[in-house]
Order: structure tokens, then C-alpha cells, then sequence
């Protein structure tokens, strides 16, 4: 049973918006929705934690933001990764890759 | 993370804040909409789904307070770390944190010093109008040798009425006053000038009025006073009142009508009064200092052609007065600054410049050598993800920082080492009382600071490894990569020691010159001589007072047993002023030479240690050249110095023999009675000047006095006020000096430069010799190994030794060569600050060579000891 309220660390929700920012521009409800599905359920993303990831990452010059109209005519904050975010998303997938990997033949090692 | 990014928001968040708010708060409502409608989507009704939606969001203000946070955090954050992680580097490593911060608030120290003086004295701009229009007028008589000269009344009035090239020409006249009525008698300077002379300046009363045209209708001299804003301020405390109300000069009543704007330190202490026309003004007497403001569009040159034109017609009208007449300017920056005194400031600004380039390459070398030290820490950094941008960010930040540490000691050591050079009260610099550690210093401060700080970090910054961090993290390859980083420290050194080869060679030049200015021969003694003035009103001059006051001074100074000799003349040597006439025979055909005169009682020669050459000294019977109208006429009697001598008489005893005063003026024959020793009277660094000795008399008295005692000479000085006070309680005493102090004031300014060089060339010594040796140390600690080698292999331990010297002098030999390429490209702007000494002096230049080389190999022997010592076995394991 995947647990309703996993403590996310702030590093792997970085990356999970990354990803989903690389199809397509989202909005923040898209992103947290997108999150929850592609994961099926095992990372649902709060607004608590969303927003301030948002903004960080904004900061940090990963993502950028504009507002547009969203499927059903409402104003959002569409955010999209820049250059930037993309080499970020690349550096961490390998790490976390290294990091699956390196996990996966400790723990069949009995 | 990238830079400008970064900066961007943090520009943003500081200035937009409002917009950022709105936007989030936007942001926030349009998540809570979306999520609403998607609840109703999926079945719930409006009033559900709000709760719902509003639930899950938790507090929309909790929620931008979070963010709030993130921003504030994010934005400094970055910043914040780098600075903690710079000053824990800085506090780990105490030594370079205090070696470094040390040699920079020297450095800087010294260049703040120096900027200020320069920016005080050069660079302010003039309290006064327009200041490139505003000229010094004065008189010349070319064909007596006569170059420069103040105006006599006469001459300053028609070029006034005559001129057509300026809007205003105005006169001062310096003049000294005793004020009376507010506590003892006071010797003030009381100048007189003309109506519109601060119009001339451009400057107007701040309080009152200025003198109007109409003022000297009232007579010659109206008793009117404009006083200097610094003299209302210290002796009246800027009060306002002080308008309409009256004061005592010289026991007449004058009443103050004005108060000037603070301005120039040279007329802001004084008091000034105006003089009007006459029509007996004198044209004899060269005596006013004359203005003038050009009219708009006309140029010096034109001026000049148009006071041509009124030489040409002053000369044949008044044919004794002002045959040979004509005009020429000076620009009112001469006020400011002599070209002397523009020339050293900028050597010392130069020489600054080098000191601090010296330190900043230290710096560099300290930080060069922690850098790789370090190189495995920053190849793990890499590592683990810092770009080469921060890496390049952090080592800078270092270097900012420990400048920003030098910059504050420096400043401290500025406000100390100016308050040490002001309180030399160089007279030739009358702005260096105003340098202080104003915005405009401080200004510079930040920006040496910021300069020095890339500049220091820069070689190591450009040293943080960009592709080889595998290699740096392999013990194996620290050779490759510090050989290169040797070389680029060993060109370091090599600049160093050029740098500190040239400011060295100037500060040797100039202690050579200043000592050759002390020990020139003098021609007068200074030692246990003490000098001061009596200024004596009008009264005195009139009848026989002003003698019986000489005589009677002069009989309770005989009487007294500290006093060895006395005597007074009418200007005193070196500081006072240098009137002049020409002398010659009768007989002569040729240009009489210029000579300065001066009027002395009988007992000064022996009071100033002038040695009498030939013939005999002055005594009581003889007078004055001037001789009254209503006295029958008698021989006039004159001493010459030993110079003049030999130039009008070069061949014969000029005792007995005529000789024709104010030849070419007024032409006044008299005797010569005796020669005495010649003297360097208009200072150290001229010439043995012409003289001419005048006797004194009732209308010929003496002010400036000598008294040459047994012991210290300031000890008699309560004496001597009150034999002045018991003889007149209102004649004050003034300008007490030793006459050891009136020629150490008057080499004040090259003493000045010469220590501010030394200073700095000691300092720069120190840092080079310090980079010497930390660099020679540094490598012989990575060449451990090799050492350890060639010991094993058979060298000797003074083959060690003599290699270790040998690789540590070779960047110091280099040095000194392109140093003396330097200084001797340099020297020719040190030529006019030079007394005796050539800028290409052999002696100087080896002698910094060989004590340069000497200290370099003293630095090279402590890390060569430690080769030496270095055991085979333990170095060779280390790795």
C-alpha cells in the first residue's frame, strides 16, 4: 500500500518537477497531478511543498514562469525548464541512476 | 549555479517586492480555482469544493510565508555561504590571514595618505570663479634682470583705468596690524586691498557686504574691516553680531562690515581693509600682489599685447620709475601649488602606485601557494559539482575579503600618518591642513581595495583547475602542475624586486639630496640662535620712537648674561620677503647685477655668524641710506656680501670704493665699508644670494631679530616677552622660532619626500624579501624528494645549499636588472627635485643592487638551511 504522506526530500522533488517540466510547460496544480500519476500515487506533492520548490528552483535559474490560460480558460503560472534546468535534470538523473544502481547490488548481496 | 541569474532576482525581490507579492498571491488563488474546478469535475458541488480545495491548500498565508522564505534564503543564501566559507578559510589559516591583511593596510595605507594630499591639494577645485580666468599681474624689468615683481601703487592704478582685456584688476597689499581690546596685544595680518578685489576672486561676503568703489572716497584709507571666514570663526565664534561692531588695529578704530565664505586656507585667517586711489600714489616702491579677472573671450595673449601697449606708454612718462617697464602673468594654480610641488606629489603618487602593486603581487604569490595546497580540495569540489565560475567566485572572494580586512587598517593607518604629516606645517603646501578622510578618499579607498582584490586573486583564480581534476587528485602529477605554477610565482618575485629596485633608487636619491641640502654650507650659523619678530605700528616710525625702542631693547639684551650676540634685520632669512635693487660701480657700462638689500643693526653679522671677509662691520655712526630732507646730507655706508664683491670688483679691494644703490631706479651713491661671508639666504637649495647691507636707523627699522644664546634658545623666550612688554605692553612678539626651526621649515617639503620614499621603499623591501622567501620555501617543500635524491646520489650539503641560493636569486637577479632599466627610464622625472645629486647616480644604483641581492640571498639562506639539512632517507618516503 503506498503511503499517503511521504517526507519527500527536497533534492528528489527537484527532480520529479524537473521531469515533468522536460515534456511540457505546467502549471503548478499540472505538475503536482502529473507527479502523483506518473509515480502512481507514491509521491503526492502538497502545495506546501510545491510552491516553495517552485520559486527555489526559479531562483536558482532552472525554471522560468509566465502566465497563460489553462485547459479550461483559467489565468496560471506556467513554468518551463530553461537550458540551464535541462543540464540539471541530466546531472541528477545520472546520479540518482549511480545511486539505483550501486543500491540495487548492495541489496541483492546477502 | 549561475551568477547573473541570480543577481537578477535578487534585484528583483529587493526593488519589485510589491509586484512579487500581488503575483504570488495571484498564483496562490488561480492554484485554489484550478483545483476547485477539477473537484467539481469529478463530482462535488461548488461549496464542497471550495472547502475542499481550500483544505488542501492549507493556508494560503502560511503558504506564501514559505515561499517568502525560500525567496529571501535562496537569494542571499548562495552569497552567504561563499562568505562564511572565505572567512573560515581566512581564520584557518591565521597567517596568511595576518601576513596578507598586514602588507595591504601598509600598502594602502600609504596610497590612501598620498591620495588625499593629492585630491586636498590638486585635485579640489578653487573656492573662487572660474579660476582659468583669473591671472597674477606682474611687473618686470627685463633689461635689468628684474623677471618677476610686484606693482607699485601707481603702476597698479593706470593698468586698472588703461586695460581693455579684463573685466576687474584688483591689488592686495600684505600688511600686519596689532590688534588691541580683545585680551593681549596680537600680531594679525591685516591686509589692504583694493574695492574690488574679491570681486575680482569671484567670491562674496557671507555675511555684510564687500567694500564698495565708493569707500575710498572717504580717503586713502577708510577704516573699514572684511573679515577672513576662519579668523570669525576661531576668535569669534561665527557669531553673527559681529557685524557694525568695531575693533583696535594699531590703535586706530576699524568697524567690520563683512565676513568672506570660507575658501583658501591663505586668506582665510586674516582681515582685510580697503585702500582707495590717490593721486601721489608711489610708483617707487614694488609692493602690491595685482589680479586679474580676463574678459570673457579674450585670451592671455591678447591681454599681454594689450599691457604691451600700456608698458610702452607708462615707460617714457614716468622715465625713472618705469623705464623698461613691462607686464607678464602667471595662472592662479600657481596659488595652489608650486610646479615643484605638482611634480613631487605626483612622483609620490606614482611611487604609491608601486607599492602597491608590489603588494598586491605578494597577495597573489600567498594566495598562489595556498591554492595549491589546496588543489585536492578544489578537484573534490569539482567533483562534487561546483562549476569553474564558483570555484573562480570563492578563491576571488578570498581576496576581496582579506582586502576588505587591509583596506580598514589601512584607512587607520592613514588617519595616523596624515595627522603626522600635517603637523609638520609644510608652508609651501597651505591646502595640506584641509586632506582628511573625506567622501572622496574614501571613495578611492574602496576602489583601491576592490582593484587590489581582483588583481590578487586573479592569478589564482585563473590557476582553479578546469579539465585535470584526475590529475590533481593523483598524488603523482603535483610536479607537472607546480611547475608551471613556479614559474608564474617566480615572474611574480622578479616583478616585485624590479618595483622595489625603483623606489628604492628614488628614495636614495632623494636622502642623498636632502642630505646634501643640510650639510651645504649655510654661510650664516644656526645653531642657538632664536629668532622673532616685533611688529611695530605707525607711531614708531615717526621721529626717533622705533630707534629709542631698538635702543633700549637692544641695552637690556646686552645685559642679560644667556645672550651671547643680538641683532635685528628687516627680513628675515629664508622666510622673509626679498626686496632687491641693482648695484654697481658708478663707472660700469654693463647691466648691474640684482642684489637683495637688507637693513641691520651692527650686531647682526656676529648674531647670524656671518664672518666679516674684509674691511669693518656697521657701527653707531653709521645711518641709513635714506636720507630725511631736512638733515644736511652725509656719506652713505653699505656692506656687501663676499659674491657681490668679487662681481662688481673682480679685481681690486672694494673697501673705500663708490658704488651706485638702485642703479637704473633712483641711483643713490654710497661707500663701501666692509665684506662679509656670503649665505644661502633665500634657501638651502639656491645659490649664495648678492647682498647688500643697509644700516638702520629712525627711518630705517629693523623687525625681524636674532639673538644667538648660550644654552637652548626657546628657554629665553618668557624673558624677552617681558623686556618687550616692560618697553610697550602693546607690542606684541610673534613668529618665535630657533633658527635651526626656520631652516628646517624651509626644507620641509624635501624632507617630506624624502621620508614618505623611504617609508614606502622599506615597505616595499619587506614584501618583496617576504615573496622571496616564500616562494624559495614553497619549492623547496615540493622538491623534498628531489633533494632527499641528489643527497643520496653524493651532493653535498653546501651543493645544496649553493643550488637552493642559487634557483632563489635567479628571479631577484632578473629583478634588479629590469629595475635598473626602470629607474634609469624613470629618473628624469625625479631631476627637479634633486639638489646635488645626478638621477643617474652610480652610487645609489649599487648601492640598492648590492643591498637589494643581499636581502633576497638572506631570505634564500633560512629555506636553503632546511634543504641542506634535508635527510635522504625521511624525504624520499614522503610522498
Amino acid at each position: 500500500m503506498p503511503p499517503s504522506n511521504t517526507n519527500l526530500l527536497q533534492g528528489t522533488l527537484d527532480v520529479l518537477i524537473l521531469k515533468v517540466l522536460a515534456l511540457q510547460p505546467m502549471h503548478g496544480l499540472g505538475i503536482s497531478n502529473r507527479i502523483a500519476q506518473v509515480t502512481s500515487n507514491t509521491f503526492l506533492v502538497k502545495p506546501g511543498s510545491l510552491f516553495p520548490a517552485l520559486h527555489r528552483m526559479e531562483e536558482a535559474g532552472w525554471l522560468t514562469s509566465s502566465w497563460g490560460e489553462s485547459e479550461n480558460n483559467r489565468r496560471a503560472k506556467f513554468y518551463r525548464l530553461t537550458a540551464a534546468g535541462r543540464r540539471q535534470l541530466k546531472q541528477e538523473t545520472d546520479l540518482w541512476a549511480r545511486i539505483a544502481a550501486a543500491m540495487a547490488r548492495v541489496l541483492e548481496v546477502s | 549555479m549561475p551568477f547573473w541569474p541570480r543577481l537578477n532576482t535578487l534585484w528583483r525581490n529587493l526593488t519589485g517586492r510589491q509586484r512579487v507579492e500581488a503575483d504570488l498571491a495571484d498564483e496562490i488563488r488561480s492554484y485554489r480555482e484550478l483545483l476547485e474546478d477539477e473537484k467539481v469535475r469529478d463530482g462535488a458541488d461548488p461549496v464542497t469544493a471550495r472547502r475542499e480545495a481550500l483544505i488542501e491548500l492549507g493556508g494560503a498565508e502560511k503558504l506564501k510565508e514559505e515561499v517568502r522564505d525560500i525567496r529571501r534564503g535562496s537569494a542571499f543564501d548562495a552569497l552567504g555561504t561563499e562568505l562564511r566559507q572565505s572567512l573560515r578559510g581566512l581564520r584557518r589559516n591565521p597567517s596568511l590571514t595576518v601576513l596578507g591583511t598586514t602588507m595591504l593596510a601598509l600598502g594602502m595605507g600609504a596610497s590612501i595618505v598620498v591620495f588625499s594630499i593629492f585630491q586636498s591639494v590638486l585635485l579640489k577645485p578653487s573656492p573662487f570663479r572660474d579660476v582659468n580666468r583669473l591671472l597674477t599681474i606682474w611687473e618686470t624689468r627685463l633689461d635689468r634682470g628684474v623677471d618677476q615683481a610686484t606693482f607699485s601703487e601707481a603702476n597698479f592704478w593706470d593698468v586698472r583705468s588703461y586695460n581693455h582685456s579684463f573685466t576687474e584688476v584688483a591689488a592686495y597689499h600684505y600688511a600686519e596690524a596689532n590688534l588691541t581690546g580683545l585680551g593681549p596685544a596680537e600680531k594679525v595680518i591685516a591686509s589692504e586691498v583694493s574695492a574690488g578685489f574679491f570681486r575680482t576672486l569671484g567670491v562674496s561676503p557671507v555675511l555684510g557686504r564687500d567694500f564698495s568703489y565708493d569707500d575710498d572716497r572717504n580717503g586713502f584709507r577708510n577704516p573699514l574691516l572684511i573679515l577672513g571666514n576662519k579668523f570669525w570663526k576661531t576668535r569669534f565664534g561665527s557669531d553673527p553680531s559681529i557685524l557694525g561692531k568695531t575693533l583696535r588695529l594699531n590703535d586706530r578704530a576699524y568697524v567690520v562690515i563683512g565676513v568672506l565664505p570660507p575658501g583658501e586656507p591663505w586668506i582665510d585667517d586674516q582681515l582685510y581693509m580697503p585702500f582707495g586711489y590717490r593721486p601721489d600714489a608711489d610708483r617707487d616702491s614694488w609692493e602690491f600682489q595685482v589680479i586679474g579677472r580676463l574678459k570673457p573671450g579674450v585670451t592671455q595673449e591678447a591681454a599681454q599685447a594689450d599691457l604691451a601697449r600700456i608698458a610702452e606708454w607708462l615707460a617714457p612718462s614716468f622715465p625713472k620709475e618705469d623705464k623698461g617697464i613691462g607686464f607678464f602673468f602667471t595662472p592662479s594654480s600657481t596659488w595652489v601649488a608650486s610646479d615643484t610641488t605638482r611634480r613631487a606629489l605626483r612622483v609620490l603618487l606614482g611611487a604609491v602606485t608601486f607599492l602597491l602593486l608590489i603588494a598586491c603581487l605578494n597577495i597573489a604569490n600567498l594566495l598562489l601557494a595556498r591554492g595549491t595546497a589546496r588543489m585536492r580540495e578544489i578537484a573534490v569540489r569539482t567533483a562534487l559539482g561546483a562549476s569553474r565560475a564558483r570555484l573562480i567566485r570563492f578563491v576571488m572572494m578570498e581576496s576581496l575579503l582579506l582586502n576588505g580586512l587591509g583596506v580598514v587598517a589601512g584607512l587607520l593607518i592613514a588617519y595616523l600618518g596624515l595627522g603626522a604629516i600635517q603637523s609638520l606645517e609644510i608652508r609651501d603646501i597651505p591646502r595640506l591642513a584641509d586632506a582628511g578622510l573625506n567622501p572622496w578618499v574614501l571613495g578611492f579607498a574602496a576602489f583601491i581595495a576592490l582593484l587590489t582584490g581582483v588583481l590578487s586573486g586573479l592569478a589564482p583564480a585563473l590557476q582553479a583547475p578546469a579539465s585535470g581534476i584526475a590529475a590533481a587528485l593523483r598524488d603523482g602529477d603535483r610536479q607537472a602542475s607546480s611547475r608551471g605554477q613556479g614559474r608564474l610565482r617566480n615572474i611574480l618575485v622578479t616583478g616585485e624586486v624590479a618595483l622595489s629596485f625603483l623606489l628604492l633608487v628614488g628614495a636614495g636619491l632623494l636622502i642623498r639630496s636632502f642630505s646634501h641640502l643640510m650639510t651645504v654650507d649655510r654661510g650664516f650659523h644656526t645653531e642657538n640662535r632664536l629668532m622673532f619678530a616685533v611688529n611695530m605700528p605707525g607711531p614708531y616710525w615717526e621721529k626717533s620712537v622705533g630707534k629709542q625702542f631698538l635702543d633700549r631693547f637692544f641695552d637690556r639684551l646686552n645685559a642679560n648674561p644667556q645672550v651671547l650676540a643680538f641683532g635685528a634685520i628687516n627680513q628675515r632669512p629664508l622666510e622673509g620677503g626679498d626686496p632687491g635693487m641693482g648695484i654697481d660701480t658708478p663707472q660700469s657700462p654693463a647691466k648691474p647685477p640684482w642684489a637683495g638689500w637688507r637693513v641691520v643693526t651692527p650686531g647682526y653679522f656676529a648674531a647670524v655668524g656671518l664672518p666679516l671677509v674684509r674691511g669693518r662691520l656697521f657701527d653707531e655712526n653709521d645711518k641709513p641710506v635714506w636720507i630725511p630732507k631736512d638733515v644736511l646730507p652725509y656719506p652713505r655706508r653699505v656692506i656687501i656680501s663676499d659674491r657681490l664683491a668679487k662681481q662688481i670688483f673682480p679685481n681690486e679691494d672694494p673697501i673705500g670704493k663708490q658704488v651706485i644703490l638702485w642703479k637704473g631706479q633712483s641711483g643713490v651713491p654710497a661707500q663701501v665699508v666692509g665684506v662679509v661671508g656670503d649665505s644661502r639666504e633665500r634657501g638651502l637649495a639656491e645659490n649664495p644670494t648678492l647682498t647688500v647691507y643697509l644700516p638702520y636707523g629712525t627711518n630705517a627699522l629693523t623687525t625681524e631679530f636674532v639673538v644667538h644664546t648660550s644654552g637652548n634658545p626657546l628657554a629665553l623666550v618668557p624673558t624677552i616677552r617681558s623686556l618687550v612688554a616692560a618697553l610697550d605692553p602693546n607690542l606684541p612678539i610673534s613668529d618665535v622660532r630657533s633658527f635651526e626651526q626656520v631652516v628646517n621649515r624651509s626644507v620641509a617639503p624635501q624632507r617630506l619626500n624624502a621620508i614618505l620614499l623611504s617609508i614606502f621603499s622599506v615597505l616595499a623591501l619587506a614584501l618583496a624579501t617576504t615573496g622571496i622567501y616564500g616562494v624559495l620555501s614553497y619549492s623547496i617543500t615540493r622538491r623534498t624528494a628531489e633533494i632527499g635524491l641528489r643527497v643520496a646520489l653524493g651532493a653535498t650539503r653546501s651543493n645544496i645549499l649553493g643550488m637552493t641560493i642559487r634557483q632563489g636569486l635567479r628571479p631577484a637577479l632578473i629583478g634588479v636588472f629590469l629595475g635598473a632599466l626602470g629607474a634609469f627610464w624613470l629618473s628624469r622625472y625625479l631631476v627637479t627635485l634633486l639638489f646635488g645629486v645626478k638621477p643617474f647616480d652610480a652610487v645609489t644604483y649599487v648601492a640598492v643592487a648590492v643591498l637589494l641581492l643581499a636581502t633576497a640571498a638572506l631570505a634564500c639562506y633560512i629555506p636553503g638551511r632546511r634543504a641542506m639539512r634535508t635527510d635522504p632517507a625521511t624525504a624520499l618516503r614522503i610522498e
